[in-house]
């Protein structure tokens, strides 16, 4: 049963519930306390103990029941619980489904192999004398072809393999594909699509060619016992094959699913927000929540340095000559926390829309270090969507907003025109303005002197342009004329460069 | 450890179901996994960190476990900028400065017939650190609760108002029981340890260091049957139908759409309101006219008031 723990928490951890060396101490502990014989008590402590997150629960309500079954709570609380967990690790019994089966055959096989397990196809009758006169017998009466399927005496095979499928000693046949697939290489399998390889190769790994070899040659021989073996070997080839295929599943769930997310989020990091497939957005969701939390880490602590008093000696001294100099009110010097105010002006048209999505994601999920927002979005005309931003989910938002306002064509000039109008009065010293776009006017009016203001009223203002730096100027591209009145202009098409902005917007603006 | 401290454990504390049946007695109803995480806190000493939406029942859950044991609760209402000062202990500064001032005459006695500034030095460091002593010291929740010889419940609640420097002050405390003040020493946990309820609304993310000192109980809203125990535990005097027609009634309102989604203690409010009101059933105009009770938002009131007739029709029909 403790196996049968650590397995379930090493499924657990394949599921993405991180379970920490402690808790997984403390997850025998509960075992402990609790006992193993009520499933939901289990089940209800354990929950306590290692999800840590709503999420985390979700996951481990799946694992639990995938992993503990109600049956074997059922008949067995206190013998070994699961049958993957148990085949992982040494190479004893398999699964339970054909365990029965299994058991059969080797309860009859004991004297002969030759009995061997009609059980599945036929019906259970075989299960009886073994190798007996009887089975002869019957073998007279029925048609060949029944005898053929019927038990009865077999040739002995030829093959290693063939040999030790015979011999049914499932132990010796775990050690055996634990070998071919070590062989086989079957930990760097990577992507599910491979599974059929290494299933494969893992067969021949084991001799496959001969026994396909053994069993063609049977089949053309003339003796009975012969074609008999060739079925028998055909029967157990393919229960071998299925075997396997668990095998490399499992290996697999081990090996290439945590490799695969990670190798995932890594690629998604660093491709152009573009060209990201649909299927992978939730995980581009995921990715910005993690980057945004760990910017939010980092930047909550260098505002709290900020915020650590001293003493202020004259305050101290002033407030404190009432009392006759003795100091009995401190008071601390602190310095003033300004935080930046955000104005993002997002291109939402067709091209750039893509970007705007995550920006708008991203900056909105700063929330804790960046608490004022102001979101614009334009595509020809411009309007504020900071109150949808914080009525609805952002996904919700985005969707709304691009909805509103992308479609027209994109006009820079007048864009400005209307942010000027809508917040120019806001911007301060304070202020940091973000435009998002490819400066592609439609050969509109660029109208610099609009951005120009801008500039002059605010701390800071950044082009990102989704665009590489080639491109820039080229057609109707007016970013050449648009850099000079930015303090900064940046490629950013995908999360890391957009993580990377994000960073040094917070770090000047603390 | 658990070994040792079974016995001493109280007996509401033995099993799942002493617990379950405890907290019941208390009028407070809750399901399995509830009371398996007040077995487990007790059984395996380790703090219990709930979370859960507003309202279901989490600084309760604390309240009534303190009544259950029969043990003192000490509460720590977290916000931003709290710190060790506030929880944990402070120098009575005060206390400090005014016997400094009265024995400032007693330093000539003291000081009588020593020569030189190293031999009055030498003199004032017989009297030892009178000044950072246990006399000095003002303990705040997290220190009263390791100094109870009996045992205590303790209730840091809403941890996700506190900074994070906070949760990092809060880690030696929940894994070892113990704080360290440097004037003093290591201040470990007299007697029994307490039993530590955190409680966040998740308005922030826990550090993973907390979480993984902590169980992890989330209480989300209850379902129908269990709330309408609930009710029953704590408005006794209500009608069996008009109950189940609330609490179907306002299951219903946790489905939609709204800026503040009715709790159970918003159930609660509701249920004395009506029973107030002489209310047997609910219908259109009394529902109406109450309905402030259980929606905070004007936007919430508007946007459920034109169904409000078929919500209540299939609030009265459901069994």
């Amino acid at each position: 049963m403790e196996r049968s723990l650590a397995n379930f928490i090493r499924a657990l951890r394949m599921a993405d519930v991180r379970v920490s060396t402690a808790e997984t101490l403390d997850a025998f502990r509960t075992a402990e306390v609790v006992g193993w014989r009520d499933r939901t008590l289990l089940k209800d402590a354990l929950a306590l103990v290692l999800p840590k997150t709503h999420d985390e629960k979700e996951a481990y309500d799946a694992c639990f029941e995938q992993f503990f079954r109600v049956e074997d709570f059922r008949t067995h609380a206190d013998a070994a619980a699961d049958p993957d967990g148990a085949a992982q690790d040494d190479g004893s019994a398999t699964n339970d489904a054909d365990g029965d089966a299994q058991g059969d055959a080797s309860d009859a096989g004991g004297g002969g192999e030759s009995a061997g397990q009609g059980g599945e196809r036929r019906g259970p009758p075989a299960g009886g004398s073994p190798g007996a006169p009887g089975s002869g017998q019957d073998g007279d009466e029925r048609s060949e072809l029944e005898a053929l399927v019927h038990p009865g005496e077999l040739a002995d095979a030829g093959s290693a393999l063939g040999r030790m499928l015979m011999e049914g000693d499932r132990s010796a046949l775990a050690m055996e594909i634990a070998r071919a697939a070590r062989e086989a290489g079957v930990e760097e399998i990577r992507v599910f699509t491979q599974k059929g390889l290494y299933t494969r190769r893992i067969m021949d790994g084991m001799g496959l060619g001969d026994l396909q070899e053994e069993i063609s040659r049977l089949h053309r021989s003339a003796e009975l016992p012969d074609r008999r073996l060739a079925l028998e070997l055909e029967r157990r080839r393919d229960g071998l094959r299925e075997q396997i295929r668990d095998y490399v599943e499992r290996q697999f769930l081990l090996h290439a699913d945590a490799t695969g997310a990670r190798l995932r989020e890594e690629l998604l990091r660093t491709v152009k927000l573009s060209n990201v497939e649909q299927r992978n957005m939730r995980h581009l969701r995921s990715i910005v929540q993690k980057m945004a939390k760990r910017l939010v880490a980092a930047h909550a602590r260098r505002r709290r340095i900020t915020r650590r008093g001293q003493l202020h000696v004259p305050r101290t001294i002033r407030q404190n000559l009432r009392h006759d100099g003795n100091l009995i009110d401190l008071s601390w010097k602190s310095k003033k926390i300004e935080r930046p105010k955000v104005f993002a002006i997002c291109d939402v048209s067709g091209s750039v829309s893509y970007y705007a999505r995550f920006m708008l994601m991203f900056l909105y999920s700063l929330e804790e270090v960046l608490p004022k927002v102001r979101a614009f979005a334009f595509s020809s005309d411009l309007a504020e969507v900071t109150d949808l931003f914080q009525r609805e989910d952002i996904d919700e938002a985005i969707a709304h907003t691009l909805h509103d306002y992308a479609g027209g064509s994109t006009d820079y000039g007048q864009a400005f025109s209307d942010f000027l109008r809508l917040a120019g009065d806001d911007l301060d010293h304070r202020s940091t303005v973000i435009i998002l776009g490819d400066a592609r006017n439609n050969y509109g009016e660029a109208r610099t002197e609009l951005l120009r203001r801008i500039y002059d009223r605010s701390r800071r203002v950044l082009w990102l342009n989704p665009e590489p730096e080639l491109a820039w100027g080229g057609g109707d591209s007016e970013m050449n004329r648009y850099r000079a009145h930015v303090h900064q202009v940046a490629v950013c098409n995908s999360l890391q460069h957009l993580e990377r902005v994000v960073s040094d917007l917070l770090r000047s603006a603390n | 450890m658990t070994a040792a401290e079974s016995p001493a454990l109280p007996a509401a504390a033995q099993s799942v179901e002493a617990v379950r049946a405890g907290l019941e007695a208390e009028r407070y109803i809750c399901s399995k996994q509830i009371a398996t995480a007040v077995y487990l806190a007790m059984q395996l000493g380790k703090p219990v960190l709930i979370e859960g939406p507003p309202g279901v029942g989490k600084t309760e859950l604390a309240k009534t476990s303190a009544r259950m044991f029969d043990l003192p609760l000490i509460r720590l209402q977290c916000y931003e900028g709290l710190d060790e000062a506030k929880a944990l202990y402070e120098w009575k500064y005060g206390k400090q400065l005014l016997y400094i001032q009265v024995l400032k005459e007693q330093l000539a006695d003291v000081l009588d017939g020593a020569k030189g500034l190293t031999a009055s030095i030498a003199r004032l460091h017989e009297f030892g650190d009178v000044f950072f002593s246990e006399e000095f010291l003002e303990p705040r929740p997290l220190l009263q609760a390791l100094r109870a010889v009996d045992g205590s419940v303790l209730l840091i609640d809403e941890i996700d108002k506190a900074d994070q420097e906070f949760e990092s002050l809060l880690l030696e405390m929940l894994s070892d029981f113990q704080v360290s003040i440097p004037e003093i020493g290591t201040v470990k946990a007299k007697g029994r340890q307490p039993l530590v309820f955190l409680t966040s609304n998740n308005t922030r993310e826990i550090s993973d260091a907390l979480k993984r000192r902590c169980l992890h109980l989330y209480i989300p809203f209850p379902d129908p049957a269990l709330e309408r125990d609930i009710i029953h535990a704590r408005v006794p005097e209500i009608p069996e139908t008009l109950r189940r027609q609330l609490v179907a009634f306002v299951q219903e309102l946790r489905d939609r759409d709204l800026k503040k989604i009715p709790a159970i203690s918003e159930t609660i409010d509701w249920a004395r309101t009506l029973l107030l009101l002489n209310a047997d059933a609910l219908d259109t105009e009394l529902v109406r006219d109450t309905l402030n009770v259980i929606l905070k938002f004007q936007d919430d009131i508007d946007s459920v008031g034109p169904e409000l007739h078929g919500i209540i029709d299939r609030a009265q029909r459901s069994r």
